[in-house]
């Protein structure tokens, strides 16, 4: 469960998140809003990236503010970027051995751990094989693994599924769903697609203009006015 | 502790010293603000020109004030054709590496020179026809060169500020600075702007090269290595502002020669640009760090 | 996690036991194991007290220059300083050398260690800053250096805390380990050092060290979101690269019988980054190649009547070429043109055989996988 009491975060003159209180108990909690609504803010307070004016972060009893950014990652906390951040110059191993030997608090195996992980998202790929020669869907795949790989607490995925096919977002999306029940994460998806959201989150937060407009269940959230109204306009997710 | 009449020389030998820096400098930032590029090559340019004015002085007898002149244009045309042939190669990269290939120019230019004008590097020296026009300040000889450095310097940080902000060109070459992606969309010019600056930094390098040449030495290598100097008075004026390399040129010139009376410190007085650099970079540094550099990809 | 099973095991396998190398790692290996059996055992004896001691001077610089590619390959920090490092180094050694009785290998390693805490003494201020910013710190930086050396001068044996004097007379050489006292078996010496210098490089590249600065180069975010500390990670590649400098500065001091200041000038470390780029920041093959240009080309050019001025010239196109067009350098570009030649043969060969296709394997070209070759800008700042 994470509780957020009161976030807020400026850059300059622009109020990136404002007063943002929500707790979010689901498994799989959707994130959605138009451009700009504050949903990768959201994400780089999460991370570390970037510091709120005020307010508080509290993750399964722990204070997040109070880590830092890549104490995180320790603690358990897991991301995927939206230009996908996968280690080019590295093969899949290691770029998924990477996450894991730096937040590894356990005694369990490196090997079983990452070769876990890369066969849980189904990359039929030889792990050494270097990532650069890789394509899109498969680096994404690598980038899920590197955010399930040991023991996650809290997965946020940002727009993961941005420029996959419909069949590639299918799979993802039935991987995406796996990851509460095989790992005990809580996942957080932000995304533009409403099929992947809906297909995978019980719940679903709405963010416009970096305030909280409405938190429910999905079904209801994707029906509700003010979410119709905020999206017009918006163009569609690729 | 020295007396005032000890130091009163060495601050006007020192600001004279500081006019050269900060000509070097300011015509430095002047390029990079243009064109992104930090041209590491400025003191070899201005040495080319400064050899070529001596060999036609002194070989082929031309008269003083055309060989200035070829120097001066020297430097502008070995800049421009460097701007125009290898420039555009580089054009979207990183300010690192297209000063690191500058740093080639420099290598080739030093090459080149050493190898032509090689022998008896020690009986080369240039006079500039100003050097004989003197006058006293205080106890102080002061020549002409040093007046026209420091005005010259002062003229071309002054002058390229107005010209930045004010005229239409001036503004066209920030934005390219800024974007050359989107400026080339927007229907600038962009290759007869950057010829412009390139041309223009040239020949400034070209006046540095004659002052340094006359001022310091005229010797290959010690010119072209003499810009890691000019480089502290760029540093302190974070590659931004023509004012600050200005002054930080002069202060650079001051500070050291200052050093010298004081004979404690004085064999490490040539520190000062160095020392002077690294506290600005330090404490003018505003930039954070990772998360800074992070948050520009998520 | 679920367990996948029986395949789980077969990937283990695959992946597993290190010391099995794959095609292209054995090719090097191979390679490496040549270079070394000919500079151990045929060169010393077969060459002259010239060309030894310029294989003396490869073999330090090769380590210089490893050094300057790790933080510029791998980490993406362009240091002008190195230069000035490698002089802390063989100061260090110097004065050890000759005011005490310690070990040879022993001063090797203080000198490492000094160079060391230097090394991270830059890089701390160095670490908010990144790219030209980088740069021009650390070449004020070693200006800064330079002069403070220029003045104390290096040890010749004098007395007090700089242990120099000025006399020039009856100064005893600087202490060369007793294994090691002529000038081939100082060879042999210098490249066994620079042997463990390239062997402790490798181990952190291939290792957790190794994938973390991967990450950083490419990916700041990614860094942090992995978990990696990104400003220990940093400072221990500026104290790796510093450490062997300083080790290798140590060998370098004892080559000489006395040390000036001439090497270490600051003009010296633009000249060791020109050939470091030349030879390939991205492999470790490169930093051989970069000593090679820096201290046997101008040897060769002696030989052959040539101005040493053409190597400036040649270094300064080299620099421009590598920076527009072939970021990897002379290593990396370098299988890339073979393998394309050994196409252009195979080919070549094939229809001369009459009508085939143009059959042959095509090697992949470039270096194996533990010392990859990304496909991007040199600079390593992040996007």
């Amino acid at each position: 469960m994470i509780e957020i009491e009161n976030l807020t975060v400026r850059f300059g003159g622009v109020t990136s998140l404002d007063g943002v209180t929500v707790t979010l108990e689901s498994k799989l909690c959707g994130l959605i809003g138009p451009n700009g609504a504050g949903k990768t803010t959201f994400f780089n307070v999460l991370s570390g990236f970037v510091s709120p004016a005020s307010g508080t972060i509290t993750a399964f009893g722990t204070d997040l503010l109070k880590l830092a950014h890549y104490k995180r990652a320790r603690w358990g906390l897991r991301r995927t970027f939206q230009t996908e951040q996968a280690i080019e110059g590295l093969s899949i191993f290691d770029n998924v051995a990477i996450v894991w030997e730096n937040t590894n608090r356990g005694r369990s195996s490196r090997e079983r751990d990452v070769l876990g992980a890369i066969e849980f998202v189904g990359l039929g790929v030889d792990p050494k094989s270097r990532v650069g020669t890789l394509g899109a869907h498969e680096r994404r795949l690598v980038e899920m693994a590197r955010a399930v790989v040991g023991s996650p607490r809290v997965v946020l995925l940002d727009e993961p599924a941005a420029g996959l096919p419909e069949e590639e977002t299918k799979h993802l999306g039935s991987l995406i769903r796996r990851i509460p029940d095989e790992t005990g994460a809580l996942v957080i998806l932000a995304d533009h697609d409403m099929d992947l959201v809906s297909a995978c989150c019980t719940t679903t937060m709405v963010l416009d203009f970096g305030q909280v407009v409405t938190v429910g269940p999905t079904a209801e959230v994707l029906r509700d006015e003010r979410v119709v109204s905020a999206y017009l306009g918006a163009t569609e997710s690729a | 502790m020295p007396s005032w009449q000890d130091f009163e020389p060495f601050i006007v030998t020192g600001i004279a010293a500081g006019a050269v820096y900060a000509v070097s400098g300011v015509g430095m930032v002047v390029l990079y603000r243009t064109t992104g590029v930090l041209n590491l090559a400025f003191g070899a340019i201005g040495a080319l020109g400064a050899l070529i004015c001596w060999s036609l002085i002194n070989t082929v007898h031309a008269p003083d004030w055309l060989s200035y002149l070829v120097c001066i244009a020297v430097g502008g045309l070995v800049t421009l054709l460097y701007g125009m042939v290898i420039g555009p190669a580089l054009a979207a990269r990183d300010p690192l590496v297209k000063a690191t290939a500058t740093i080639g120019l420099a290598l080739i230019l030093l090459g080149a020179m050493s190898w032509i004008w090689s022998n008896n590097a020690n009986a080369r020296s240039l006079t500039l026809t100003s050097d004989t026009w003197t006058f006293r300040l205080g106890s102080v000889l002061v020549n002409w060169t040093q007046i026209i450095a420091l005005i010259f310097a002062v003229v071309v940080a002054v002058g390229t500020g107005i010209f930045l902000r004010k005229t239409k060109l001036g503004t066209v070459m920030r934005a390219l600075a800024n974007d050359r992606e989107i400026s080339a969309t927007l229907g600038v010019p962009v290759r007869r702007v950057e010829a412009a600056a390139w041309l223009g930094s040239g020949l400034i390098s070209g006046v540095a090269g004659l002052i340094l040449a006359d001022q310091v030495a005229l010797d290959a290598t010690t010119l072209t290595f003499l810009v890691i100097s000019a480089l502290a008075a760029t540093v302190i004026g974070r590659l931004r502002s023509l004012t600050l390399t200005f002054f930080g040129g002069i202060v650079i010139g001051l500070v050291d020669a200052l050093g010298n009376p004081i004979t404690s410190i004085a064999p490490y007085k040539d520190m000062t640009p160095f020392i002077l650099a690294v506290a600005a970079l330090l404490f003018l540094s505003r930039r954070g760090g990772a998360a800074a550099r992070a948050r520009r990809v998520a | 996690m679920a367990d996948p099973g029986t395949t789980l095991q077969g990937r283990l396998a695959s992946v597993l036991p290190r010391p099995h190398l794959d095609r292209h790692e054995r090719g090097h290996v191979v390679a490496a194991v040549a270079v070394l059996v000919v500079s151990l055992l045929v060169l010393p004896s077969v060459l002259s007290l010239y060309w030894v001691d310029s294989l003396i001077q490869v073999a330090v610089y090769s380590v210089v220059a490893l050094g300057l590619g790790l933080l510029v390959g791998r980490v993406g920090m362009f240091s002008l300083g190195q230069v000035a490092i490698l002089a802390i180094g063989s100061w260090t050694a110097a004065r050890l050398d000759y005011a005490t009785t310690l070990p040879f290998p022993v001063i090797l390693l203080i000198a490492g260690g000094v160079a060391g805490v230097f090394g991270v003494l830059v890089g701390l201020p160095a670490l908010r800053l990144s790219g030209l910013d980088l740069a021009l710190i650390t070449l004020m930086l070693a200006g800064a250096v330079t002069i403070v050396l220029q003045n104390t001068n290096f040890p010749n044996g004098g007395h007090g805390f700089t242990g120099y004097t000025s006399s020039p007379f009856g100064n005893p050489p600087i202490r060369r380990p007793s294994i090691a006292s002529t000038d081939p078996a100082y060879l042999r010496y210098a490249v066994i050092v620079a042997l463990l210098m390239f062997l402790l490089v490798l181990w952190h590249l291939r290792s957790k060290p190794g994938r973390a600065w991967a990450t950083i180069r490419q990916s700041e975010a990614a860094a942090m979101a992995s978990g990696v500390n990104i400003t220990l990670y940093k400072i221990w590649a500026f104290a790796l690269a510093s450490f062997i400098t300083g080790v290798i500065g140590a060998v370098l001091a004892a080559s000489a019988t006395q040390l000036y200041i001439t090497p270490f000038q600051t003009a010296n470390s633009i000249e060791l980054m020109a050939v470091v780029l030349m030879g390939g920041v991205f492999t470790v093959w490169g930093a051989l190649i970069a000593a090679l240009l820096l201290e046997l080309l101008p040897s060769i050019f002696d030989i052959w009547n040539l101005s040493p001025f053409l190597l400036l010239i040649l270094f300064g196109v080299g620099v421009i070429q590598v920076l527009s067009t072939a970021p990897t350098g002379i290593a990396g570009q370098l299988p890339k043109d073979l393998a394309r030649l050994g196409r252009a043969i195979a080919s070549l060969a094939a229809r001369a055989g009459g009508g085939r296709n143009a059959a042959g394997p095509t090697p992949a070209g470039g270096p194996g996988p533990a010392i990859a070759v990304p496909e991007q800008d040199p600079v390593g700042t992040a996007p």
